[in-house]
């Protein structure tokens, strides 16, 4: 044999020894997820506040009230069997369920949700605002959470806020009850255990984390005690996918069973491909552009009538129909749809020649701004048609695109003339974004988003507390209704579009659910057939 | 004295040389990361976050102290061997690299021994039959290497092998049946495998990494191709050439007897920075492949402004650059008589 036939036999031979791993099914007791999560920080549910912890806290832990699975506006026992609304209107006290234990065997007991609660606010990390709402601080945590006996606990509150709005607070990642015994056992210092709680778990939920590594996956592993019921799957395991086009590619071949955050093309050239569909759910996230009306370059932006002018500047249809292909629907108030109080009002549609109108009533012309933009899809496809949307109303637009902590950078010190952002609620209560954005303050008041644009709306401001004060649902729901049509009508905001998340199925997959918040993502009744 | 002290105080010389350089490199690395407009407090807190816990996380990150003290820490820090804690991750950066860079450098030598081969060898039949259809299909073959973009090439070649033909595992390192089965020694997959008896999971590592070092090493082999084809023409020419073919020497005995061991030295250079570029990181190919080495990290270090874990990242290639080199530069000179004067 010639060396060529023996390089050409070796080289055969060693393709026919290589096994073909390709095309296998993964697992029937294993859920493969593709997607990426490069985002992760911790996996502590007091310092988490990305995409991919958010996505396993409902998971792993429990609160001890939650979103119902069949109605997220519905607020149901997570931990606690029941509560009673104290009669000062500042405590509620929780029954826990009998018989609950952690994922390591330690029953539940009221002083882990003491512990929880006081290492939450103690250790004051970045969703630590959400329970500074309650007026929880360092100093008076320890006398607000009190043990009743062995199998109730009370919570008081010293912020003037209503009952109902305290329980969608609880509802939060951040409010997960862990288990004391064994997170104190791995403090350091005054960690509160945080260090080691960053890559495991000490939750109830129907999973615990049994292996982070980063970068590379993320693995959950059933907790078949848990007193949310044993989950029907062995394990999931997240593999971080980092490009889109392979994760598509993991799902059509049958190496993966979900993947998440595929392109508007890619979810397309998927239709009607065998084996996998495409699920869709509204998300909360909101697309909208911000004007710096504190901005002393260009004086129009503090301009009411700018703001009025910009809303018909915005092709709507265009962006979520035509550019989106679908991935978005138009929303012009401060609550997505499907979240508690949102309206479906739709005022404003694409016509320059009302704009032009209106700009030059009020004597502006020649309106020229940058406009910051996250420097990646669909941010900056956004913020391209914007620029030629507002062209046609004779309104200049410099795109100026950057990194998301630049861009954060510049909105908190209110250095930069206009944005198009993105905002998702903290937790399941209207008042996350009516806080944000229709409550304004001074320069030593909180910063809200209000504050960033530089728009201080005592009347709407003071409405907005009344608001989260107001027992009544319908009231409360009256209120928030009319705050969203103040502010889409009168503010240096312009609310344009609302996401959907679609999420590409295995057909295998059964009784996946997923939310409208973030958090929402619930592997515990997924089984695959 | 004289014959130990002169290499001693060249292995000095060598030493303070890559000390010096490596210093340079943290300096010059940390103050691009300080002035630019990146806010890296926010990347952590969040845009959320209240003044006070934003205040507090810049104090805890040390970044609230003169910029020549910040310095200082984190020089102090790389001498005892601390490179500080990833803000992206968490962890350790030590950690976090012993974890990223073997898988990066599993990869970056089989796609160099695959790319070497491939290259030296086409660069042989081109350099031999310059002018014909077989140094035409090589120009081809070092151009598609040079123009096409790794990423297409990455997706093209999944799309092909992986998703049509089943000939090889996709992306990531191992098949979901085997991920993170096996233990970690050296953090060499293919050496783990073999370490834990796991021999299903070890062709498994193989299917997966066979496609992304295929990928590395046709755009390696490109560049090793033609400088190998340019080497060979030009001692073609040359006096001892023509003296071995009037002496009757054979093609092969010409090429593997006079003109490879007078090449050898371009081709050792050629290679080794060859290797030294995909030591680096082939940022594309790893996040086409799912890949989870020192490229995805250092990449995603950059857009998350974590400065300890890029200035740790930088640290490393600045010194598997300088090493290499070195190595080179001492193979070099052992195998070229001209240079050991």
């Amino acid at each position: 044999m010639t060396i060529r036939g023996i390089c050409a036999a070796g080289f055969l031979s060693a393709l026919a020894a290589m096994p073909s791993s390709s095309g296998a099914a993964t697992p029937p007791d294993i859920l493969v997820v593709a997607q990426s999560i490069d985002d992760v920080v911790s996996f502590d549910p007091v310092e988490g506040y990305e995409l991919t912890p958010f996505q396993a806290f409902n998971n792993v832990y429990q609160r001890l009230v939650e979103p119902g699975l069949a109605d997220p506006s519905r607020i149901v026992g997570g931990l606690a069997d029941s509560w009673d609304i104290g009669a000062d209107g500042r405590s509620i006290t929780f029954k826990l369920k009998p018989g609950a234990v952690f994922a390591g065997g330690n029953p539940v007991r009221p002083e882990d949700v003491i512990y929880s609660f006081v290492r939450a606010v103690k250790l004051s990390k970045t969703p630590v605002f959400i329970l500074q709402e309650l007026g929880w601080t360092a100093a008076n945590i320890d006398s607000q959470i009190t043990k009743v006996d062995e199998s109730h606990v009370r919570v008081s509150w010293v912020a003037d806020i209503g009952s109902n709005f305290v329980l969608s607070i609880l509802t939060s990642p951040i409010a997960s009850i862990v288990d004391a015994k064994e997170v104190s056992a791995h403090a350091v210092k005054d960690d509160f255990g945080n260090g080691w709680l960053k890559t495991v778990s000490a939750g109830s939920g129907p999973f615990k984390l049994s292996k982070f590594v980063p970068h590379q996956a993320l693995i959950l592993e059933a907790n078949r005690t848990s007193p949310a019921g044993a989950p029907k799957l062995k394990s999931v395991i997240i593999k971080n996918v980092a490009d889109a086009a392979s994760r598509r590619l993991l799902i059509e071949q049958g190496d993966a069973d979900i993947a998440r955050d595929l392109g508007a093309d890619q979810i397309a050239s998927l239709a009607g491909k065998p084996g996998i569909s495409v699920t869709e759910t509204s998300s909360a996230q909101q697309d909208y552009i911000i004007f710096n009306s504190a901005s002393t370059n260009v004086p129009a932006l503090s301009n009411p009538a700018f703001w009025e002018a910009a809303r018909y500047l915005v092709d709507y249809d265009g962006l979520a129909n035509k550019l989106l292909k679908g991935q978005y629907t138009i929303q012009q108030t401060f609550l997505p749809m499907g979240f508690p109080g949102a309206i479906a009002d739709k005022p404003f549609g694409f016509d320059p020649a009302k704009a032009k109108a209106i700009l030059a009533k009020a004597g502006l012309k020649d309106v020229k701004f940058k406009l910051g933009v996250f420097n990646q899809p669909p941010f900056s496809d956004i913020a391209q048609a914007l620029q030629a949307s507002f062209a046609q109303g004779g309104v200049a637009i410099e795109v100026e695109p950057m990194i998301n902590s630049e861009l954060y950078g510049r909105l908190r010190s209110r250095n930069y003339d206009a944005a198009v952002l993105y905002w998702f609620p903290d937790y399941l209560d209207a008042n996350s974004n009516a806080s944000s954005f229709a409550v304004g303050t001074g320069d030593d008041g909180p910063r809200t988003v209000a504050w960033r644009a530089g728009w201080n709306n005592p009347k709407l401001s003071a409405k907005t507390h009344a608001a989260v004060v107001e027992q009544d649902p319908a009231k409360r729901a009256a209120d928030y209704a009319e705050l969203q049509k103040a502010v889409a009508a009168s503010s240096p905001f312009v609310f344009m579009l609302q996401a959907k998340d679609q999420i590409v199925l295995s057909n295998k997959v059964k009784n996946y659910v997923q939310g409208i918040t973030p958090d929402q993502v619930y592997y515990e009744q997924v089984e695959k057939r | 004295m004289r014959p130990i002290a002169k290499p001693l105080a060249g292995l000095l010389r060598w030493l303070g040389s890559i000390a010096l350089g490596l210093a340079g490199l943290i300096l010059v690395t940390f103050l691009f990361a300080h002035f630019s407009p990146i806010d890296p407090v926010i990347r952590i807190v969040g845009d959320k976050a209240t003044p006070e816990t934003y205040d507090a996380a810049k104090a805890a990150l040390g970044l609230d102290r003169p910029l020549i003290l910040q310095f200082a820490h984190y020089a102090g820090g790389v001498l005892t061997g601390d490179f500080g804690t990833a803000w992206s991750t968490g962890q350790p950066v030590g950690v976090d690299l012993a974890r990223a860079f073997p898988a990066t450098v599993e990869l970056a030598t089989i796609a160099i021994i695959i790319g070497a081969a491939a290259g030296v060898g086409l660069g042989l039949i081109a350099g031999l039959w310059p002018g014909g259809w077989r140094d035409a299909t090589v120009r081809v073959v070092s151009l598609l290497g040079y123009s096409v973009p790794i990423f297409w090439l990455g997706l093209l070649a999944l799309l092909l092998f992986y998703a049509r033909l089943h000939w090889f595992g996709g992306p990531g390192r191992q098949d979901v049946t085997y991920e993170m089965t096996t233990v970690p020694v050296t953090g060499f997959l293919l050496i783990d495998t073999l370490l834990a008896g796991d021999k299903d999971a070890f062709f498994d590592a193989i299917s997966h990494i066979c496609l992304p070092a295929l990928v590395l090493a046709f755009y390696s082999t490109a560049g090793i191709a033609r400088l190998t084809r340019a080497a060979i023409l030009e001692e073609l020419h040359k006096e001892y050439v023509t003296t071995a073919r009037a002496k009757g020497a054979s093609q092969a005995r010409i090429v593997l007897r006079h003109i490879l061991p007078n090449i050898r030295a371009t081709l050792i250079t050629v290679i080794a920075l060859a290797y030294a570029v995909l030591l680096e990181g082939a940022v594309f190919t790893e996040t086409v492949f799912a890949w989870p080495g020192i490229g995805r990290y250092l990449t995603i270090s950059l857009f998350a402004s974590d400065i300890p874990a890029i200035l740790g990242g930088t640290l490393l290639i600045g010194a598997c650059f300088i090493t290499l080199n070195s190595v080179t530069d001492l193979l070099v000179g052992g195998l070229d008589p001209r240079l050991k004067r």
